[in-house]
């Protein structure tokens, strides 16, 4: 019998819907124009990355030209911090984020950081959210911008955008006219509702990859009269604020996406909601000594980062990729780097919880039967790799030790 | 994943796990980069490894190695055993990728820090 596989990896990347494949594969045969050229074949080309621009800005609540397409998440996430930073230099040159921020963030705030920029890394506390007060108490006179991701991509919490894009209104209007704000989405969409008005930000950043559309797509929405600087030059794409010839066929995709997880995003919130539960009171009743990571409130619906006591999370995930589940985690060996997970260790837990945290992330094509198999699978995967834990040896002799004093 | 299916079937059935009631000699290195831990506990009689098992914790290739290691020793002369290199464990997971080698030298260590506390009577930890 063949292996049975699950799925459980989507806030990596989600396979491609058959009905973005059919909408994009045109894009790639006979309507191959350049969306820049004058002629039939690129007019062809540009009403796609029209229409698709209208589908990406309706997922969000943004007007068409707001949205700007580039390669996907990072890059919309570079243009966004590194563009702001340098058009607003000269007004300032502080940022503040979070602790908890995707690498890609991290990575460029740390760059600037060298240039001799000045960044406050708010806490996220044991619950994984950033507070309001301490947005607020961060904010000078130089702050130039803040940018703080909508839900975090290890642990699913959903961060208080909309009071951050509140307070960010009331600072302008205090005179603090050159502070921008930006929220990096590309978890969040697809799997919450996201409204730039509701939210307040002047960009945000999206990746078609996390939607069920292809790699290598993307978008930043840029709010009306936002100023930054291009990092890709040398074309008159996307109004000069990204050089470079669309991805016609990624972008047609993305739209195509977008309009399907607008259409469906209460169905597959609700499904997904219903498996990551049933999977998480299937872990409660079976394995001892696991925590939970996150505000199990405040979360994105198909997520569930767990840390499971004594073991590491890359003998876990070798373990149930073995029996054909495929997970990821905040394990450093995994990753490549000697520290464990900033996020989980973020949140206050020590180092061995931050190296056995294991991030589970559901989809739309996963069923309840999925959900029993890791029931099944999990807990074996995990009393094996306890019962070789020197730890975990240690923790039951002084358990077997209290009980027999008691 | 870079790992060998020798590797992957190490994990899955790891081989010599627990710990000896009768151990002659006992050693549980650190690896102090990343708090990795290999435990080692051998039964040591007339020269040889009569038996070997093992306990690990940390990333895969710590867990592979001390089962690669303790099924290897099982039986092995004591003289012996002192020449195995980390490259021996290696070899017997088909390779270990270049950043991984660690575990197999936390292996060694551990067996050698075994053998050495059996030789000055401080097996008993």
């Amino acid at each position: 019998m063949a292996l049975r596989r699950v799925y459980l990896d989507h806030s990596a990347t989600t396979p491609v819907d058959r009905r973005v494949v059919e909408a994009m594969l045109p894009y790639l045969t006979e309507k191959f124009g350049n969306a820049s050229s004058v002629h039939f074949f690129g007019q062809e080309a540009r009403a796609a990355v029209d229409r698709a621009r209208r589908e990406v800005a309706s997922m969000v609540g943004a007007r068409p030209n707001e949205v700007v397409f580039l390669s996907g998440g990072t890059e919309a996430n570079n243009l966004a911090i590194r563009g702001v930073a340098e058009a607003s230099e000269n007004y300032g040159r502080h940022i503040i984020t979070s602790e908890i921020e995707h690498s890609s963030v991290r990575g460029i705030c740390d760059a600037l950081e060298k240039k001799g920029w000045k960044i406050t890394r708010l806490p996220v506390y044991d619950d994984g959210i950033v507070r309001i007060e301490d947005v607020r108490a961060s904010v000078r006179p130089d702050t130039v911008l803040i940018t703080v991701m909508l839900a975090n991509n290890e642990i699913g919490t959903i961060q208080p955008i909309a009071e951050i894009g509140s307070l960010v209104r009331k600072e302008r209007e205090k005179g603090n006219r050159h502070l921008r704000f930006h929220t990096d989405a590309v978890q969040a969409a697809g799997r919450m509702h996201v409204d730039v008005e509701s939210l307040g930000c002047d960009m945000l950043s999206l990746s078609a990859h996390k939607l069920y559309a292809p790699k290598g797509a993307g978008a930043l929405f840029l709010r009306r009269g936002v100023r930054l600087v291009a990092q890709n030059v040398g074309g008159h794409q996307e109004r000069e604020r990204r050089a470079g010839t669309e991805s016609v066929a990624g972008i047609v995709a993305f739209g195509a996406a977008a309009r399907i997880a607008g259409e469906e995003l209460d169905e597959r919130v609700a499904h997904v909601r219903a498996l990551r539960n049933r999977f998480e009171a299937g872990v409660a009743a079976r394995i001892e000594d696991v925590v939970f990571n996150g505000n199990r409130e405040r979360r994105l619906p198909h997520l569930s980062n767990i840390s499971f006591r004594y073991i590491e999370g890359e003998g876990l995930l070798i373990n149930l990729d073995l029996q054909g589940v495929a997970v990821s985690t905040g394990s450093a060996c995994s990753s490549g780097s000697l520290e464990p997970s900033p996020v989980i260790r973020a949140i206050g837990r020590d180092d061995e919880l931050a190296r056995g945290s294991i991030r589970f992330s559901f989809g739309k094509d996963n069923s309840v039967e999925d959900v029993d198999y890791v029931l099944e699978v999990l807990p074996r995967a995990v009393a094996n790799l306890r019962r070789l834990s020197p730890l975990y040896q240690k923790a039951t002799q002084a358990r077997a030790c209290e009980s027999e004093t008691v | 994943m870079p790992y060998s299916s020798i590797f992957k079937d190490h994990l899955a059935n790891p081989r010599n796990v627990g710990e000896l009631a009768d151990a002659s000699a006992v050693a549980e290195e650190t690896n102090p980069v990343c708090g990795d831990r290999l435990r080692l506990s051998l039964r040591l009689r007339d020269g040889r490894i009569e038996a070997a098992r093992f306990l690990a914790y940390g990333c895969a290739p710590t867990l592979a190695c001390g089962s690669a290691l303790a099924e290897m020793i099982e039986g092995m002369k004591i003289e012996e055993a002192l020449r195995l290199t980390r490259q021996d464990i290696a070899r017997a997971l088909d390779g270990l990728p270049a950043r991984k080698q660690h575990a197999a030298a936390l292996a060694i260590e551990t067996l050698q820090a075994a053998i050495k506390a059996e030789f000055r009577g401080q097996n008993s930890e």
